[in-house]
C-alpha cells in the first residue's frame, strides 16, 4: 500500500510498513543517524536522526518511525537542528578528539557530520571517560573502545549476519564498553565488514590501517571477482601512485551491504609490483620483454603451421573475451579445456554471500561456448594428457583461488611450446615460450555472469597499466589481424 | 482521624496475615471466584470502570492498557508483576509481600484471566530476600489450593505463575527493561513501537504491572468499579500507598485516598516534623520527580492532577521530606549520582549527559574550578536530555536536576561563594553540634 508522506513541504511516496528514515534515504533527504544501517535491525540508541512531526508533542526518532498516511515531517527546522547539535554534543564528549591519528579521520560520520553543523568548542570541561585502546580482538581487526559510540551495529552485525555473536556492550552508562566475551574473538570470513558499518575509528582493519589517508584515495566502482556471487565492490585507489589499497563492498541487491573477507584481498594482485607489465618471449635461457603485437604475431605464425593447438581457459575472463576467443580458436579447430582448481567445491554455499566456485564467471564461460556450438573437452589434467604443437593458456587472473597453482604452472612448462596470457608477474618465475601481458578486471569493460544468471556490467574503471596489456579480445583481434596482413603480403 | 478504606493495606494489624488460611478466612480467593464467573472482557470493564490507574508510577488507567492486548492473538500472552520497586524513597510493594502476598496472587490470575494469559511472572528485585520467600510460599499454596496451575477451580482457565529475582537494577523496574532482564538479557529499555501489550516477553503480548495495581484487583472485583469510584478523586480514584521518609515523626507506608491533603499527611498521619526541625522541601513522588518548595506544598493534594500542575509527580508515592539540614549542593549531587550509577547506557542523551551531570556536580561540590555558569550547563544539558531516549530515565534524571536548580539556585550559588566549608558539612557534625546546644 503506498503512502503520501510530507517531508520538509514537499509530498514523497512509501509504502506502509516502510520508516521515515528509509523514504528520506529513497529520496535523497539527509537525516543525521550512527545507529541505523541498511542491512542490520533498527536499535534506535543513538537519537540522532530526530525529526519533528506536525501534531507529535516530541521529537521522534526517524529510523523507528512508520509511516503514516498524511504524516507532515520535518527534518531541518529549528528544533530539529537544535536536537541534532545537541546529539553531536553528547556523542562527542568522551570521544576521543585524536582526529590526526585515527585512521577512520576523512571518512568518520562524526567528524564529518562535525564539520558539517559543528565547529564550535566543546562545553564539556570535567575529564572524559578513559576506556581500553588498541585491542587485539581477532585476526583482522583492532578495537578501540574509547573511540566506540556505542551505536551497537558490530553487536547487531555479529548477531544477525553472520550469527557468530562473538560481541557486547559490556556495563552501564557511561562506562558501557564494547568488547568481546571471554575467550572470544571476531574470526570469521565477514569480519572487516565491522570496520565498514563502524561509523567511527572504533573498529579499524589491519590490513588497511596506517596504509594511506582516505582523502589520498579514490573510490572505483567494480564487481568482485573473488566468486561466482559477484558482489558489488568499490577500490580504494591513488591514481598518482597507481596503487590500490583495499576493497569495500558497495549496496546491491546481489550482496545487500556486506561482502567475504577474502573479497577484500582482490586488490593486491592489481599493484604494479605483481602485474606483468609487458609482454615477453623466451629467448635460450631468459624472457626478452617483447611488444605483445610482435608476440602476437609469433604466435599467430606458430597457429598457422601447428597441427594441434590446445587452449587451456580459466573462469575467470569477461564474456565478451570468451565470445572473441571462442569465435576466433573454433575456426581453427583448436580444442577449449577448461582449468578449474582441483579442490574446489563448486555448489558450496556459506549461506552468507560467499560461494565455492571461485571463479567469477564460469556461467559466461559455458554459455559463451554453449553459443557457439563448442564443449569443453575436460580439466587440466585432460589438458595435459594431449601433445599440442601450440598451446595457449588463459591463466586465472586471482592465482590464489586455485589450491594447486603452483604444481600446475611448473607441469604446464613441460609442454612444447606455450603461449601464457596472463596479468601476473608470477609467471616471470616460470620458463614458458610466451608471456602475453593482459590487463585485470577493473581495467577492461565486459560482464561477468554470475552463480545466478545475472550478468554484472562493469565498466573500464581505470585505464590499462600501460599498452602493452591488453585483454583477450583485443588480442584476439591483433591475432585476425595479423592473419590478414599476412594474406595480403602472401597476394603480394 | 476518619477510618479511611484500607484496600492494600487491608491486612494491617492481622496476625499470620501471610498465610493461605488466614487470607482466605478474610474472603481471599473470593473475588477470584466471581472474576471466573464473569467473561474476561466483563473483568476488564470493570476494571476499565473503577478508573484504577497504574501504581508504579505512570499513572496510566489499567483497564486500557489491559484492552490494547489484541484479542484475537492465538499464541501465549503474558503477565508480568513488576515488584522490582527501585525508585528511591519507595518501599510500598514491599509492605504488601509482607502483609498479604495472597492479595497479589489472586489479583494477578484474576488479571491473567481478563488479558487470557496462560502464564506470568512476579520480578522482583534481588534485595528483597525475605519477600521473595514469602511470594514463593504464597505461589506454592496457591498451587496447592487450586488457584494456580490447570483448570483453576473448574473455570477451564489455567494459569501458572513463576517468581524471578532480578539483580538489582533500577532500570529493571521500567517495564521494558524488566522484560529483557526477564528475557535472560542485559536490563535495558526496548524500543517502542512495538508496545509490551502486542510484542513484550519474549516478543508476545503481555501486560506489566505494578505490584499494588494488581494487588487493588480482587478489592474492585468484590466491592464494584464504582465503590472503587468512589474514593479518591474524579480522575485520581482510589488509594494509593505512600512511602513516607525523611524527619518525620512516623515514618511508613501510609494507605491515603487519592486526593489527600499533602500538610494533613505530613502534619496529623506522619505526625509532623521531627526534633522541631523546619521544612525545606518534598520530593513528593520518588527520586525522579521534581522537588517541590514549602510554598508549592501548602495547598497540595496527593493526586496525579494536583501533583502534575505543580510541575512534578505523584510517580510511585514517595514522599521524601527535606529538612533544613539538607544541603541542596549535597541533594543534587546524590540525584545526578544515582542517576549516572543507574543509566543502562543505550541512547546517547542518557548515557553522556547522566555522565555529564555527574562529572560536573563532583567537581561543584568540591568546589573544583566551579562557577555559575556551571548550573546554566546543567540546566541546559538536562533540558536536552528530556523526552529525547527510549525509556524515561533520561527524563528522571534532568526533572529533579532542573527543578533543584531553579528553585534553590541561590543556595547553591552561596555554596559557591561561601565555600563548602559552612554549606557542606558532615552530617553528623551537625548533630553534635545540635546535641550540645
Amino acid at each position: 500500500m503506498s503512502i503520501a508522506v510530507n517531508i520538509n513541504g514537499k509530498e514523497y511516496q512509501g509504502q506502509a510498513g516502510q520508516t521515515v528514515m528509509e523514504v528520506a534515504k529513497a529520496n535523497d533527504i539527509y537525516i543525521p543517524h550512527f545507529c541505523w544501517h541498511p542491512g542490520l535491525s533498527v536499535a534506535g540508541v543513538c537519537r540522532f536522526c530526530m525529526v519533528a512531526v506536525e501534531g507529535r508533542p516530541k521529537l521522534e526518532i526517524a529510523c523507528n518511525l512508520p509511516l503514516a498516511d498524511g504524516m507532515k515531517i520535518h527534518t531541518n527546522n529549528a528544533e530539529v537542528k537544535e536536537a541534532h547539535k545537541w546529539a553531536l554534543e553528547f556523542h562527542l564528549i568522551n570521544h576521543p578528539l585524536d582526529c590526526p591519528i585515527c585512521d577512520q579521520a576523512g571518512e568518520c560520520g562524526l567528524q564529518d557530520y562535525y564539520m558539517e553543523v559543528g565547529k564550535y568548542p566543546s562545553q564539556m570541561r570535567a575529564d572524559k571517560v578513559l576506556k581500553p585502546k588498541a585491542l587485539d580482538v581477532g585476526t583482522d581487526l583492532v578495537l578501540d573502545t574509547e573511540r566506540c559510540i556505542l551505536c551497537s551495529r558490530c553487536v547487531r552485525f555479529e548477531e544477525e549476519v553472520t550469527k557468530t555473536s562473538a560481541l557486547g556492550i559490556f556495563d552501564r552508562g557511561d562506562r558501557s564498553i564494547i568488547g568481546t566475551y571471554k575467550d572470544k574473538k571476531i574470526d570469521h570470513d565477514y569480519t572487516t565488514n565491522l570496520v565498514d558499518i563502524c561509523p567511527v575509528g572504533a573498529f579499524t582493519s589491519k590490513d588497511f590501517r596506517f596504509q594511506k589517508r582516505v582523502w589520498f584515495t579514490e573510490e572505483v566502482a567494480s564487481v568482485c571477482p573473488g566468486c561466482s556471487t559477484g558482489c558489488a565492490v568499490e577500490l580504494a585507489f591513488n591514481r598518482k601512485l597507481h596503487r590500490y589499497y583495499r576493497v569495500k563492498p558497495r549496496s546491491s541487491e546481489v550482496n545487500g551491504e556486506w561482502m567475504c573477507n577474502f573479497g577484500r584481498t582482490i586488490y593486491g594482485h592489481l599493484n604494479i609490483e605483481k602485474r606483468l607489465l609487458t609482454s615477453q618471449v623466451w629467448d635460450d635461457d631468459s624472457y626478452q620483454a617483447t611488444d605483445t603485437p610482435l608476440v602476437l604475431a609469433q604466435l599467430h605464425d606458430k597457429l598457422t603451421r601447428a597441427k594441434s593447438i590446445g587452449l587451456l581457459v580459466s573462469c575467470q575472463y569477461m564474456s565478451e573475451e570468451y565470445r572473441s576467443l571462442f569465435d576466433y580458436f573454433a575456426k581453427l579447430n583448436a580444442g577449449i579445456w577448461e582449468w578449474r582448481s582441483e579442490s574446489e567445491d563448486r555448489t558450496a554455499f556459506d549461506g552468507i554471500l560467499m560461494r565455492g566456485d571461485r571463479n567469477a564467471n564460469s556461467e559466461g564461460f559455458a554459455q559463451e561456448l554453449q553459443t557457439l556450438g563448442l564443449q569443453s573437452r575436460g580439466g587440466f589434467d585432460d589438458f595435459c594428457a594431449n601433445s599440442f604443437d601450440v598451446a595457449i593458456v588463459l591463466a586465472p587472473e586471482l592465482l590464489t583461488t586455485f589450491t594447486n597453482v603452483e604444481q600446475q604452472l611448473q607441469q604446464l612448462q613441460s609442454l612444447p611450446f606455450v603461449s601464457m596470457w596472463s596479468c601476473s608477474s608470477d609467471m616471470l618465475e616460470r620458463s614458458y615460450a610466451q608471456l602475453v601481458a593482459m590487463r585485470c578486471f577493473i581495467e577492461k569493460m565486459g560482464s561477468f555472469t554470475n552463480h545466478a544468471g545475472n550478468v554484472q556490467a562493469l565498466p573500464q574503471a581505470i585505464a590499462p597499466l600501460n599498452e602493452n596489456c591488453i585483454d583477450v579480445s583485443a588480442a584476439v583481434a591483433v591475432l585476425e589481424s595479423s592473419g590478414q596482413k599476412g594474406a595480403h603480403a602472401s597476394a603480394n | 482521624m476518619e477510618s479511611l478504606t484500607k484496600i492494600t493495606t487491608a491486612f494491617e494489624g492481622i496476625a499470620n496475615s501471610r498465610a493461605l488460611a488466614c487470607y482466605e478466612q478474610h474472603d481471599g480467593y473470593q473475588a477470584l471466584r466471581k472474576a471466573l464467573a464473569l467473561s474476561p472482557a466483563e473483568v476488564i470493564q470493570q476494571v476499565k470502570d473503577s478508573g484504577l490507574r497504574g501504581r508504579g508510577g505512570a499513572g496510566f488507567p489499567t483497564g486500557l492498557k489491559w484492552s490494547f492486548v489484541p484479542q484475537d492473538y492465538k499464541g501465549n500472552k503474558y503477565l508480568v508483576c513488576n515488584n522490582d520497586e527501585g525508585e528511591p524513597g519507595t518501599f510500598k510493594d514491599r509492605y504488601i509481600c509482607e502483609l498479604s502476598p495472597h492479595m497479589l496472587v489472586e489479583g494477578m490470575i484474576i488479571s491473567a484471566y481478563a488479558i487470557g494469559a496462560g502464564k506470568g511472572y512476579i520480578y522482583t528485585r534481588y534485595e528483597f530476600f525475605d519477600e521473595i520467600e514469602w511470594l514463593q510460599t504464597a505461589i506454592a499454596e496457591a498451587y496447592q489450593a487450586g488457584y494456580l496451575g490447570k483448570d483453576i477451580l473448574g473455570s477451564g482457565f489455567s494459569f501458572d505463575l513463576d517468581h524471578y529475582a532480578g539483580a538489582g537494577a533500577y532500570i529493571c523496574g521500567e517495564e521494558t527493561g524488566l522484560l529483557s532482564s526477564l528475557e535472560g538479557k542485559k536490563g535495558q529499555p526496548k524500543l517502542k513501537p512495538p508496545f509490551p501489550a502486542v510484542s513484550g516477553y519474549l516478543g508476545c503480548p503481555t501486560i506489566v504491572n505494578n505490584t499494588e495495581t494488581l494487588a487493588t484487583v480482587p478489592w474492585i472485583i468484590n466491592n464494584g468499579a464504582a465503590a472503587h469510584r468512589a474514593i479518591g478523586t474524579e480522575k485520581s480514584a482510589g488509594t494509593k500507598l505512600f512511602c513516607i521518609s525523611g524527619h518525620v515523626q512516623k515514618p511508613g507506608v501510609y494507605e491515603l485516598p487519592l486526593g489527600y491533603p499533602f500538610m494533613k499527611f505530613l502534619q496529623e498521619d506522619a505526625g509532623g516534623m521531627a526534633d522541631g526541625l523546619q521544612l525545606k522541601g518534598c520530593i513528593p513522588g520518588g527520586a525522579s520527580a521534581p522537588i517541590l518548595t514549602p510554598a508549592e506544598l501548602q495547598d497540595l493534594t496527593l493526586d496525579y492532577e494536583a501533583l502534575a500542575a505543580k510541575g512534578s509527580m505523584l510517580g510511585s508515592g514517595a514522599v521524601i521530606i527535606i529538612d533544613q539540614r539538607q544541603s541542596m549542593v549535597e541533594l543534587l549531587k546524590v540525584t545526578v549520582d544515582f542517576f549516572h550509577h543507574e543509566s543502562c547506557g543505550q541512547c546517547t542523551p542518557c548515557r553522556e549527559g547522566t555522565g555529564w551531570l555527574a562529572s560536573i556536580m563532583h567537581n561543584y561540590s568540591a568546589g573544583n574550578k566551579a562557577k555559575r555558569a556551571d548550573l546554566d550547563l546543567m540546566h541546559a544539558v538536562s533540558k536536552q536530555m528530556m523526552g529525547k531516549t527510549i525509556c524515561a530515565l533520561s527524563d528522571a534524571a534532568a526533572m529533579p536536576t532542573m527543578a533543584i536548580i531553579a528553585k534553590y539556585r541561590q543556595e547553591l550559588e552561596d555554596f559557591l561563594e561561601q565555600g563548602q566549608k559552612k554549606q557542606h558539612e558532615p552530617f553528623y557534625q551537625q548533630q553534635e553540634q545540635r546535641g550540645s546546644a
